[in-house]
C-alpha cells in the first residue's frame, strides 16, 4: 500500500493472464508491484446479507464454490463459460475488474447483482458500488487504491445469462448479456457493447413499466449501448444479437 | 532476484530477472515437455502444475515461482503411463508438439473425477489447441484412460 501510494502508476498483478499479454505486446509497461503471494485476499464469505469475494479469488475458485453455486447461480454460470481452465486457475476477480475491459466477463454480472467493491490504501478502507469504478475503455477511478473485497448483496433473483463469440470455449465475448430479474425490477448489462461496464437504465426502465413493445426496447438499447465495430464483430452484429438476447430474456423471466 | 522453488519434487535455487516468464525459465533447466505455442494463454502447449493447479507457463514471471511446487510433464511420467500409451494406440499425436500439455490436462481432467463422456471431455480441453489431428482422437484416447 505504501509503495503504491508513492508509485501510483505501478501495475499491480496477480494472476497476470492479462499482463503478460500486454507485457508480450508493449514490451514495457512501467512497473509492477507482484501480489499474487497475498493469500489474506483469497476467500467467499457468506456474511449475514452479503457473499464477500476477495480480489485475489480465483474464478477457479468461484466456480466450486457451493456457496456460489447456491446463491449466486449467475456468477457461476459466468464463471463456467469464462477463458480456459489454465486461465480460471489463474485469473483473478479482482483482476477480472481492476483490468477494466469492455470485454471483460465478470464486470456486467456483477453489475446486475449490484455488487460493491471494498477499496483499501493507505488512508484507509472505503467501499463504492462498482458502476462507479469505471470511467472509460480499460479505465478505472483506481488511483493509488487496491480492491480488497467484491461484495455482492443476497437478494431473490431470478437470472438470465448468455454470451456469444467466434468459437464455443476460450472465449472472449461479441456479446454477452446479463438480466437480473428482483421483486423491485430488472438489472441488465452486458459486455463488449460500450466502451466499459454499464447498466442499461433506460431498457430497464421499459422492462419495469409493464408496457414493453420491440420498439420501445429497440429505442431504449439505441441509448444504452454504443457498440463499436472491431476486429472481433461489427456494430450492427452486436446490436442485432443484444436484441435478440434481450428478447430470450424475456421469455426466460416472464414465464 | 533469487529464486528458490522445487521443480518435479527437486529443491531449485538460481538467479533471474523478474521480467523472466516461467517458461523459458523452465525450458533452461531442461524441461522440454514445456512448449511455446502462442505465448498468451490460449494454446495450453505450456501447460505446467503451479502448486496443484494447471496453469499456462507462458503467463507466469519469475516471481510467482518463488517458493512454488511445480511440476512438468517430466515429473509425473509414471502416473500418465497409461494416458500416453492411449494418446499412441488412438493416433492422437501427430506433430507432438501440443501433446505435452494436452497429456497434462488429461491427468488434470482424470485427477479431478472427470467423467468418460466423449462431450465432457472435449468441454475440458478448451484450454488446449492442436493444429493436426482435431480433436475427436485425442477425446477417445482420455475417455480410454478413465475406462
Amino acid at each position: 500500500m505504501q509503495l503504491l501510494s508513492e508509485h501510483p502508476d505501478l501495475l499491480l498483478m496477480c494472476g497476470n493472464t492479462d499482463v503478460a499479454v500486454r507485457l508480450k505486446k508493449q514490451k514495457e509497461i512501467g512497473g509492477i508491484i507482484d501480489i499474487s503471494h497475498l493469500d489474506e485476499f483469497c476467500y467467499i464469505k457468506r456474511e449475514p446479507e452479503t457473499i464477500r469475494i476477495g480480489a485475489l479469488t480465483t474464478i477457479s475458485d468461484i466456480l466450486d464454490d457451493e456457496k456460489v453455486q447456491r446463491y449466486l447461480p449467475l456468477l457461476a454460470a459466468a464463471c463456467g463459460v469464462f477463458a480456459s481452465r489454465q486461465i480460471r486457475n489463474l485469473a483473478t476477480l479482482g483482476g477480472n475488474i481492476a483490468n477494466a475491459s469492455p470485454a471483460a466477463d465478470l464486470s456486467a454480472v456483477l453489475l446486475v447483482l449490484h455488487a460493491t467493491v471494498t477499496l483499501g490504501s493507505v488512508e484507509g478502507e472505503k467501499c463504492v458500488a462498482l458502476e462507479d469504478l469505471f470511467c472509460g475503455y480499460k479505465c478505472t477511478k483506481l488511483d493509488h487504491e487496491m480492491i480488497l473485497s467484491i461484495n455482492i448483496p443476497l437478494q431473490e433473483h431470478k437470472w438470465y445469462y448468455r454470451k456469444t463469440g467466434a468459437r464455443e470455449r476460450l472465449n472472449i465475448s461479441k456479446v454477452s448479456l446479463a438480466v437480473a430479474k428482483y421483486s423491485g425490477g430488472y438489472a441488465v448489462s452486458g459486455t463488449s457493447l460500450n466502451p466499459y461496464a454499464v447498466r442499461f437504465r433506460h431498457l430497464e426502465e421499459v422492462l419495469n413499466s409493464g408496457s414493453v413493445s420491440d420498439e420501445k426496447i429497440e429505442k431504449a438499447l439505441a441509448e444504452d449501448i454504443s457498440p463499436s465495430g472491431s476486429f472481433r464483430s461489427t456494430r450492427e452484429y452486436r446490436m442485432r444479437v443484444a436484441f435478440n438476447m434481450l428478447k430470450e430474456a424475456m421469455a426466460k423471466l416472464e414465464a | 532476484m533469487q529464486i528458490t522453488c522445487t521443480i518435479n519434487q527437486k529443491n531449485y535455487s538460481f538467479e533471474s530477472e523478474p521480467q523472466q516468464r516461467v517458461l523459458d525459465i523452465l525450458r533452461d533447466h531442461g524441461m522440454l515437455s514445456v512448449k511455446e505455442g502462442c505465448g498468451e494463454g490460449e494454446c495450453g502447449a505450456c501447460s505446467i502444475y503451479l502448486n496443484g493447479r494447471l496453469v499456462n507457463a507462458c503467463l507466469l514471471l519469475a516471481p510467482q515461482m518463488q517458493d512454488a511446487e511445480i511440476v512438468t510433464l517430466e515429473g509425473l511420467q509414471k502416473e500418465t503411463e497409461t494416458i500416453r500409451r492411449n494418446f499412441v494406440e488412438a493416433g492422437a499425436v501427430q506433430c507432438g508438439f501440443c501433446t505435452p500439455g494436452f497429456v497434462l490436462r488429461a491427468h488434470d481432467y482424470i485427477r479431478h473425477n472427470g467423467s468418460g463422456n466423449i462431450t465432457d471431455i472435449k468441454a475440458s480441453l478448451d484450454g488446449n489447441v492442436c493444429r493436426c489431428t482435431g480433436y475427436q482422437k485425442i477425446a477417445e484416447a482420455i475417455s480410454k484412460s478413465i475406462s
